[in-house]
């Protein structure tokens, strides 16, 4: 039976679920939701599939997810046969669960940042680009430390669901006017994610980073 | 920034906000315009305008028009009342608008992008264009001096996936029309009508000289697509030319032509420029004894 997303192809959240859909190969449903302008996550029928009024939500079978990092800990657990996109031995699954975490709260401020420069929504944080900053300077010295190991992604020499957790954080910088020219290897990170075979855009994904 | 002083840019009409967003339930809308922060209360059957300082809405109400899914006002005395779109009347029709979209350019760089056909392939790749059809056709284009409008007429492009509910590609006949210095209009083949025509606008709010909202509106005749699906086509495609605006520089629109030896595609921004030349425009114009920077 084909996923289900409620999808907005607008949000940075969403857009984590369909990447890693794209990725795995997955036959997938897109629910097309009005979030902007209709603010149609207020309304009852969609408060009735997700109380929080949040895009993305994924349907599969009997199980309703409703978080971006859990859908995609969930699309790997159970449609990846590889194993590879959530690593299983101890080190790496835990060093995937803390990375997945560091993208739902520490690059919220990304995502909010955004979504006020772009569409004018106040933010919850109290400053986002300076949250976004700290956040850009924690993934790119984690970086700089694989690098030193040869490892190319956040957890280990392949990717998993941390690095297209934290991707769209990351590239989607250009939008509220956040340059990557200080967080060389944050580049050359997102350049690898592109290259990924099955990788997806969404508009405001740049060309070139 | 205060409020400008260009007669030009404050005798005409401007979109000030959606109705769904003004509402007494929102409470006070308060929005900028030209630099002049408003305040906008809903009343019975319309609304109220104001300018509005830090100690609330001071001067008389502002004129007022109710269209297009939008709401209109004006700092000045336009010469003419607010453009007709005729299309608004035809009741089959589904008419959609995508909300304000902030992007940090004039507005006039937002309506030249928009009349830009030569971007179509590389922004918005295997949708309005394809790389391996680049060629724009060639077009017509003049002032119309009776209604004070630029159009370009006769214009046609390959596109992949012209409308939401486009099945396949279709040479598109375009038809552009520069109704104020900060309204566009185009009107396009309809995929499921080739004898009717779409009409898409975009309503620029120039809040500063280099800050715009962009308030994007569809009215199409498409039996097909949900309203969602038609709003989110337009937002998808906007955003992609939200990023190239962003990072245009400078942020103002140089009246001088933008190539020394300018092209077929260039032609309608050089009669855009012309027009606002003409008219004495300066708000969201980049001055031409500055010398451009190059690009960021
Ligand atoms: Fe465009």
């Amino acid at each position: 039976m084909a996923l289900v997303l409620h999808d907005y192809e607008l949000s940075a959240d969403a857009y984590k679920a369909r990447l890693l859909v794209s990725i795995l190969g997955l036959d997938c449903v897109k629910v097309p939701v009005d979030v902007f302008p209709g603010r149609e996550t207020d309304g009852a029928a969609f408060r009735a599939v997700n109380p929080r009024g949040t895009v993305p939500v994924l349907v599969d079978g009997d199980i309703v997810i409703r978080s971006p990092e859990a859908i995609l800990a969930h699309l790997a657990a159970r449609h990846d046969p590889s194993g590879r996109w959530l690593p299983r031995d101890a080190a790496g699954y835990a060093a995937t669960l803390d990375w997945l975490a560091f993208a739902a709260h520490d690059l919220k401020a990304a995502d909010e940042a955004r979504l006020e420069e772009m569409l004018g929504l106040p933010p919850t944080v109290a400053d986002p680009l300076g949250g976004t900053r700290r956040a850009y300077r924690i993934l790119d010295d984690h970086l700089v430390r694989q690098s030193f190991d040869g490892l190319p992604f956040l957890v280990g020499d392949t990717p998993t669901v941390a690095d297209i957790a934290c991707f769209p954080a990351v590239v989607l910088s250009i939008e509220f006017g956040c340059a990557l020219e200080e967080y060389p290897k944050l580049r050359s990170w997102t350049r690898r994610i592109r290259a990924l075979p099955g990788f997806v855009a969404m508009p405001g994904v740049p060309e070139f980073l | 920034m205060a409020k400008t002083t260009d007669r030009a840019a404050l005798d005409t009409w401007y979109v000030v906000g959606r109705p769904e967003d003004i509402t007494a339930a929102a409470g006070t809308y308060r929005t900028r315009l030209l630099g002049q922060d408003l305040e906008v209360r809903p009343v019975d059957g319309g609304y109220i305008v104001r300018e509005a300082d830090a100690g609330g809405p001071s001067g008389d109400p502002l004129p007022v028009r109710i269209a297009y899914g939008h709401v209109w006002s004006t700092l000045g005395t336009p010469a003419r009342d607010l453009f007709p779109i005729d299309e608004f009347a035809e009741t089959d029709r589904r008419v959609a608008t995508c909300g304000a979209v902030r992007v940090r350019a004039s507005g006039l760089r937002l309506v030249e992008n928009f009349l830009d056909m030569a971007h179509f392939p590389f922004v918005h790749t295997d949708i309005l264009g394809a790389e391996e059809q680049p060629e724009v056709p060639k077009y017509d284009c003049e002032i119309r001096r009776d209604v004070d409008e630029v159009w370009a007429t006769n214009c046609t492009f390959w596109q992949p996936q012209a409308a939401a509910h486009a099945e396949g590609g279709q040479m598109t006949d375009y038809t552009y029309r520069v109704a104020t210095p900060f309204n566009v209009l185009l009107y396009k083949t309809c995929p499921s009508d080739q004898a009717r025509m779409d009409v898409i606008a975009l309503f620029i709010q120039p809040v500063e000289e280099d800050l715009s909202l962009a308030y994007a509106v569809v009215n199409v005749v498409d039996p097909v697509s949900t309203h969602t699906g038609i709003i989110h086509f337009q937002q998808m495609i906007f955003l992609q030319d939200r990023i190239i605006l962003e990072n245009q520089r400078p942020r103002l629109l140089p009246l001088s032509p933008r190539a020394e030896t300018p092209t077929r595609a260039d032609m309608s921004s050089i009669a855009f420029r012309r027009w606002l030349k003409e008219k004495g425009l300066r708000y969201g114009v980049f001055e031409k004894n500055e010398p451009i920077p190059s690009a960021a």
